[in-house]
């Protein structure tokens, strides 16, 4: 073949151009032209002739039923957090870290101040928060934090550096009906073991079904930092140990 | 038709925990993306696979999503890639193809893959073609996809898919011969 254009020639074939009169005119004019648009123009033809390739109705049920069972099995696999949550994310975390230091340093390892409570039934951390607790500020709802103790406050500033290297390895819980399911399927289940059902249940146990939790430090116990899902929301940190599903910290 | 807006916020429903978003976007999307996957990868079963893999994909990414394409295409594009790997793994792994597979419980199955089926020589002439070429010919030449959209897909200039297109018909005619209008 010639110099000729020879995308010139296919775009004919398969009619994306706007303007055809040059493309015509080559045709026209050069045989080897003419047999290669022949060819492109009968390849076209042999490909648009073929029908659609669809799914059937079982299959795209099958496709639906597997995908969300695959969704239930893995539910710490939630979409990645966009970059502004990300950054709600890392802000809250700074705020707290900086919040706990500042208490630490104003001595509240010496008693000082503050509030120590429990949201739920259960009492403080455990004997390792007994050795040296301190005493964190509530949220402006009035809820309380029991005390946390200074590897939590190294766990949040880890938190902060997990939530500013990206979402991907967070978890968060799964779509509000699979929670609901799990709530259902899991409500009189003993929170024994911490997995990742039973953090939907334990979230839905202490009001944070609408939260996402951003991240899972594992120290003495389980520690999940949480938020709330709706990126509009009061970005409050709240921290739940497990397996026993106490919030241990709101700010 | 959806408008591309509307797709951007449902992939935004998603991302906050939609589930009734995430279904809509799967049924607005998923018949190309198994109709893509089929071309490429030849295989039904597959590429039931490859779709199921391509919407998890779409489920865990969608707060990645820019804007700076349609939805569509960057979900194409996420089959594709998946289509690749794939490929890829089954070169890895070289296994004896199979036919398509059959779920004897559906009835309709049997009448889906012969309404899908290319022409037996179209589909092996099609399967013998370099990936970049057979994937150029997919989107553009089955899917009708504009060779903008094409390229946007395949992540390459729009004068790469043109080529490719264009060289991957003629491979076709070669490989075909004259067997076609026989």
């Amino acid at each position: 073949m010639h110099d000729h254009p020879l995308d010139l020639i296919a775009a004919l074939a398969d009619g994306s151009l706007s303007d055809e009169a040059e493309a015509r005119a080559l045709v026209e004019s050069c045989p080897e032209c003419r047999e290669e648009y022949r060819i492109q123009t009968e390849v076209i033809g042999w490909l648009a002739a073929t029908p659609t390739a669809e799914m059937t109705d079982l299959e795209k049920a099958a496709l639906h039923r597997d995908l969300w069972t695959e969704l239930r099995s893995q539910p710490g696999k939630s979409p990645s957090t966009p970059w502004w949550q990300r950054l709600a994310y890392v802000a809250a975390g700074l705020f707290v870290t900086v919040g706990l230091v500042s208490v630490l340093n104003n001595g509240a390892l010496n008693g000082g101040g503050g509030f120590a409570a429990d949201t739920t039934a259960g009492g403080s951390l455990d004997a390792h928060t007994e050795e040296a607790p301190f005493v964190a500020q509530g949220s402006d709802d009035g809820e309380s934090a029991p005390e946390m103790t200074t590897e939590t406050t190294a766990a949040a500033t880890a938190t902060t550096a997990a939530a500013g290297a990206g979402g991907e390895e967070s978890f968060a819980l799964p779509f509000a009906e699979l929670a609901e399911e799990a709530r259902a399927n899991q409500a009189d289940r003993a929170l024994t073991e911490g997995t990742d059902r039973d953090v939907e249940a334990c979230l839905a146990r202490v009001a944070l079904d609408e939260h996402v939790v951003v991240d899972e430090i594992e120290l003495d116990q389980v520690y999940l930092l949480v938020m709330p899902e709706d990126p509009e929301a009061e970005p409050i940190v709240t921290f739940v140990v497990l397996p026993r599903c106490e919030i241990v910290y709101v700010g | 038709m959806t408008v591309p807006g509307k797709e951007a916020e449902l992939l935004t429903r998603v991302v906050s925990g939609d589930r009734d978003a995430f279904d809509a976007v799967m049924r607005n999307h998923e018949d190309r993306v198994f109709s893509v996957c089929l071309r490429i990868l030849g295989d039904r079963e597959k590429a039931l696979d490859a779709t199921q893999e391509t919407f998890l994909t779409v489920f865990r990414k969608a707060g990645q999503f820019q804007g700076r394409s349609a939805v569509g295409t960057w979900i194409y594009r996420i089959a594709v890639n998946t289509c690749y790997d794939q490929l890829r793994r089954a070169q890895r792994r070289p296994s004896e193809s199979l036919p398509d597979h059959v779920d004897p419980s559906d009835p309709s199955a049997e009448a889906a893959i012969e309404s899908a089926a290319l022409r037996p020589e179209i589909e092996a002439a099609l399967a013998e073609l370099p990936p970049d070429f057979r994937n150029a010919v997919v989107l553009s030449d089955l899917e009708g996809l504009s060779l903008p959209e094409a390229a946007e897909i395949l992540g390459v200039p729009i004068g790469t898919v043109k080529s490719r297109v264009f060289r991957g018909r003629r491979l076709l005619a070669k490989q075909l011969g004259n067997q076609i209008d026989q």
